[in-house]
């Protein structure tokens, strides 16, 4: 297998065109997808429909981040939620004390995310599986329990808040629209950098270390490398998202911004998208994101928390019955009807397959 | 003098406590190589079985604990059967998203069915703590804590005596080799998963006249549960024992001394002190933390 990826490492090829989600190619079906996502954002105009897109494609764009870390090198974290509030409270900090706008303030906090997650990573370097999970969730909370009582610096559990003045230097807006034009921007550049990486020789580094990491570094990988770098760019663009939920919620709380929970949702998504692909976390937000928003507006008069009863069934039913998440399903229909594509969905369903 | 006693002396007994509620945790680990995202949840529903028990024919907790270990443990059959069995062949991925979602589902089931309220139980004789020369206990904690010791015992003998001991110490050791030697492994996965809940539903009792429980009472011990089961050792009985007492004297000298909100830190900065220097814990098996390296 590993012979295989190499001798398409040799030569980096262009992006190619596939019709199915395929690992380093734009299919049809993703291009379809997201120039709907951006015609949706230009076209709708009802305000709740608006504030659905704006959550969805966020954690689009911060689900894609956190698959660098977790689908392309298996660096499963339960703690990116630690990251997602670096960058928030970072540049939200940065804007209240020094009046740094949060364009410039957004890399600030990308910096030190970066370093926190290299340092995470050099830290728990003799862990895998479940202990590396357990490793992520703590330094989550450490971090959580930090900005929790550090209050001269977060403003403790009462938080920060942004205050609301219309103001294009410090990214606040009175309208929805810039809003949505940043974030898809977000979510858009965070695909094209997953795309990127899943043909460069850098990400095959990164496949085959998760695959077989003595095989890896057998030929001259080094893991280490190798996995740290992929742990400090998905924090550093975790952190990015974060600052982008500052500005448009323009409030702050350790509870509710590095909260486990955040975690959880950052790797379930990719979960039922389906892991270390670039589309699969984009169709997971797809389908969670407007899924809960919409199953909590439905039910909340008879009762609070059932449409996340519901969200954790399917998260289940996925995850057991279609390993490969929505992305792979995709991928298999698609061929099945276009065989002329000529490529079967090999998004992360190798290994599934060789283990079935 | 006497205040750094009777803070050992409690944050010893609040180990003992963290100490059952590992255990299923760790038996499980040990042997499944899985760890259970769930478990927090297994305990919100042990500690609500035991409130819906007493408040429905008015007996203590721990007569309740005749009840609630069955159900835990039946509990436990099925979700073997239906979310851990499937994926348990499959990435170690599987079982830690199904269990997570299991999660989700189970904490907001409670919040629809029972709502956010505390529940609570009266407290044994009134409330009034036993004096013991110049300390005082909780009835409750010094209980729970008896009943720790008995059941960390008792599980010691029972692994050190039994065929089935013998059989879960031998799959902890090597899977295929245990495989080989005749032991059916897929049944012995059943019985330790189910065990391992049914011990979460002897901790809930204990737990629940300590703290009230609601929807996600799991979240806040789980994760003392991951600290204690991987400072101890995962898979080790001895060692979750020992972690929980560890962390119990942490909480409880540091909730004085520090503050509340930094004692939590403390065991956090400890798990991950432990992660980098001892990877396998104080007394874990060897090679524990390579455990799901992608094969």
């Amino acid at each position: 297998m590993i012979a295989g990826r190499l001798s398409a490492v040799s030569g980096v090829q262009a992006i190619s065109l596939s019709i199915a989600p395929r690992r380093g190619a734009v299919s049809l079906v993703e291009i379809a997808v997201l120039a709907s996502c951006i015609i949706a954002a230009a076209v709708v105009s009802n305000r709740y429909a608006v504030d659905i897109m704006i959550r969805t494609f966020l954690w689009a764009g911060l689900a894609l981040a956190w698959n660098i870390a977790g689908g392309y090198a298996g660096l499963i974290s339960f703690g990116h939620a630690a990251f997602f509030g670096i960058g928030a409270y970072t540049s939200t900090i940065l804007l209240l004390n020094f009046g740094v706008p949060p364009w410039f303030g957004m890399f600030a906090g990308a910096l030190i995310a970066a370093c926190a997650g290299a340092l995470l990573t050099r830290v728990c370097a003799r862990l895998r599986g479940p202990l590396f999970i357990l490793s992520t969730l703590a330094a989550g909370e450490v971090v959580r329990i930090a900005a929790l009582n550090w209050r001269s610096l977060t403003g403790g559990p009462e938080g920060l808040e942004i205050p609301p003045v219309p103001n294009v230097v410090d990214m606040v807006f009175k309208s929805q629209w810039p809003y949505v034009a940043i974030i898809v921007a977000y979510m858009l550049a965070m695909f094209a950098l997953s795309a990127w990486i899943e043909q460069t020789r850098y990400g095959y580094y990164l496949f085959a270390t998760r695959d077989n990491e003595d095989g890896a570094s057998a030929i001259g990988i080094n893991p280490s490398h190798t996995r740290t770098a992929a742990m400090a760019l998905s924090a550093a663009t975790t952190a990015i998202g974060g600052t982008l939920f500052a500005q448009y919620f323009l409030y702050l709380d350790p509870t509710h911004v590095i909260s486990p929970d955040i975690s959880f949702q950052f790797a379930l998504i990719c979960a039922v998208g389906g892991l270390g692909t670039a589309s699969g976390p984009v169709f997971g937000a797809l389908i969670i994101v407007p899924l809960s928003e919409l199953l909590r507006g439905l039910l909340s008069q008879s009762t609070s928390g059932l449409h996340l009863v519901i969200y954790g069934i399917i998260v289940i039913v996925v995850i057991l019955y279609f390993p490969s998440g929505v992305s792979g399903a995709i991928g298999r229909t698609v061929s099945r009807f276009f065989p002329a594509g000529g490529f079967a969905a090999r998004v992360q369903t190798e290994k599934y397959d060789a283990q079935a | 003098m006497s205040t750094i006693l009777q803070l050992l002396v409690s944050g010893i007994m609040l180990g003992g406590i963290y100490a059952v509620m590992s255990i299923g945790l760790t038996l499980i680990f040990g042997v499944l190589k899985i760890v259970n995202f769930a478990h927090g949840e297994f305990l919100m529903l042990a500690m609500y079985a035991a409130w819906a028990v007493v408040s429905a024919t008015g007996m203590t907790t721990y007569t309740a604990m005749a009840v609630v270990t069955p159900l835990l443990f039946c509990f436990g059959l099925l979700v073997y059967l239906l979310i851990v069995r499937p994926g348990i062949e499959k990435p170690h991925l599987v079982v830690v998203f199904a269990t997570m979602g299991l999660s989700i589902a189970m904490q907001n089931l409670a919040l629809v069915a029972m709502t956010a309220d505390l529940r609570d139980v009266a407290p044994l004789f009134g409330g009034t703590p036993i004096k013991f020369g110049p300390l005082y206990f909780r009835v409750e904690l010094l209980l729970g804590f008896l009943i720790s010791i008995a059941i960390t015992l008792a599980l010691m003998m029972f692994v050190k005596r039994t065929y089935i001991g013998k059989a879960i110490r031998a799959t902890v050791q090597d899977r295929d080799a245990a495989m080989l030697m005749g032991i059916n492994v897929p049944r012995l996965f059943l019985l330790t998963f189910a065990g391992g809940s049914a011990l979460v539903g002897i901790a809930g009792c204990i737990m629940l006249p300590l703290y009230s429980t609601f929807p996600t009472v799991g979240l806040n011990f789980v994760l003392i549960a991951y600290v204690v089961v991987v400072l101890g050792g995962m898979g080790s009985m001895e060692g979750a024992f020992l972690g929980g007492i560890c962390i119990g004297i942490v909480q409880s000298l540091s909730g004085y001394y520090v503050a509340p909100a930094y004692g939590q830190m403390f065991y956090f900065l400890i798990f991950l002190l432990v992660m980098i220097f001892r990877p396998n814990g104080l007394l874990g098996q060897r090679g524990a933390a390579m455990v799901g390296i992608n094969e």
